[in-house]
């Protein structure tokens, strides 16, 4: 079974804010840029409760985070801006996995913004701003796929007519 | 149950290469000792198409799904034609479809294709210890065994090596529960392809006898 990653990577808000709690306590918020990742098998269920393992760039041989999908499938973490370049990601369950590599930018864009004290607080939905990326589908679409499986089975075909003559 | 790249360390899937290199060493001279080796070539190619494709169609076994393997139907109608045909069918999954993967080809091929032999010679048993049966009931019941076998070994190699190669830095206990539950589902499926190859070969036997002497 192979498995599909689903890639959303959300630049949109997910607030930081420290409660109120009594006098002369600031609050704060920031909007930082959060990746979410989404492992389904190749029939399209999800693949719930897998295990996620992130890697930084600086050092692939180190979890720099590790957790697990939800019933969805998905899994989300804010990734370190000050670490540019390319994030690993790996979902597996029952030898069963996948590998995604996420792009990140340095200070991607408006993520980085801080706010401190009187500043309007952030919306609490994701806005779908247009630096959203969906990671490109490599596979192949559904009728290239049909013409591949259909060549390689007439393949097998041709060889079996090939070898069927000749006798007789 | 094809075990993709990235899954199990280097070691193991160089290991996989060497022992599918031996396999299919002695597959082939096993096949060259034949009187016309060339013979059942157009029996393998269209089995192996047929392996190629049943990996792509789902049962589903609550919770997992599973897919259908065949290789110990292969092994059975096929002998030692099989793991050529199962190693070249792998090949074009992990192509085409992207089950299994180009590193993990031997570990995939050894670890389906050895069953498939041990299927055959089950399937082969037929003639000496099921002498006791009658004789459609008998072709039926050895290839239903060999069918059911071929798979469960397969399923049981991949627990093996799925178990055995558990990294250190994941969940030992939830990956094991996961693998443990996957393999569990394989059981329902083994019997379902032992059916089909009882089906395929008790047909076999009657519109074609001579394609099962071999």
């Amino acid at each position: 079974m192979r498995l599909k990653l689903a890639l959303a990577l959300a630049l949109g808000a997910v607030g930081w804010a420290l409660p109120v709690l009594g006098h002369g306590v600031g609050m704060e918020h920031r909007r930082v840029s959060s990746v979410e990742v989404q492992a389904r098998f190749e029939t399209g269920e999800p693949m719930a409760q897998a295990q996620v393992l992130v890697y930084a760039p600086d050092d692939p041989a180190e979890i720099w985070q590790q957790g697990t999908t939800d019933d969805q499938g998905r899994f989300s973490f804010v990734p370190d801006e000050s670490v540019p370049g390319t994030w690993e990601v790996v979902v597996r369950q029952a030898g069963h996995g996948a590998i995604a590599t996420i792009p990140v930018s340095d200070g991607a864009g408006a993520g980085a913004e801080t706010n401190n004290g009187t500043g309007e607080p952030a919306p609490a939905t994701t806005e779908p701003s247009a630096s959203s990326v969906i990671s490109p589908n490599t596979t192949l679409s559904p009728v290239q796929r049909s013409i591949t499986i259909g060549s390689v089975i007439w393949g097998f075909i041709g060889t079996a007519l090939f070898f069927a003559r000749g006798k007789r | 149950m094809h075990i993709p790249d990235g899954i199990l360390p280097a070691q193991v899937c160089a290991a996989g290469y060497a022992i599918t290199g031996l396999a299919t060493w002695y597959s082939l001279r096993q096949i060259n000792r034949k009187p016309d080796p060339s013979a059942e070539i157009p029996k393998a190619s269209l089995l192996t198409a047929a392996f190629f494709v049943a990996s792509s169609i789902y049962i589903p076994v609550p919770p997992a799904s599973v897919h259908l393997i065949l290789n110990g139907l292969l092994g059975v109608v096929l002998g030692y034609f099989a793991f050529p045909a199962i190693l070249i069918g792998l090949f074009f999954q992990a192509l085409v479809i992207g089950h299994g993967g180009i590193t993990t080809l031997g570990v995939n091929a050894a670890m389906m294709g050895i069953p498939a032999l041990l299927a055959y010679h089950v399937f082969q048993l037929r003639n000496s210890l099921g002498k006791v049966l009658k004789e459609p009931t008998r072709t039926g019941v050895f290839a239903f065994l060999g069918g059911a076998i071929g798979l469960g070994v397969a399923a049981l190699i991949f627990l093996a090596l799925i178990i055995f190669n558990i990294p250190a830095e994941l969940d030992a206990g939830a990956e094991r529960t996961a693998v443990l539950a996957l393999s569990v589902s394989h059981v329902p499926l083994a019997i379902v392809e032992g059916i089909f190859t009882a089906m395929l070969v008790l047909f076999l036997r009657r519109v074609k006898p001579e394609l099962l002497e071999g």
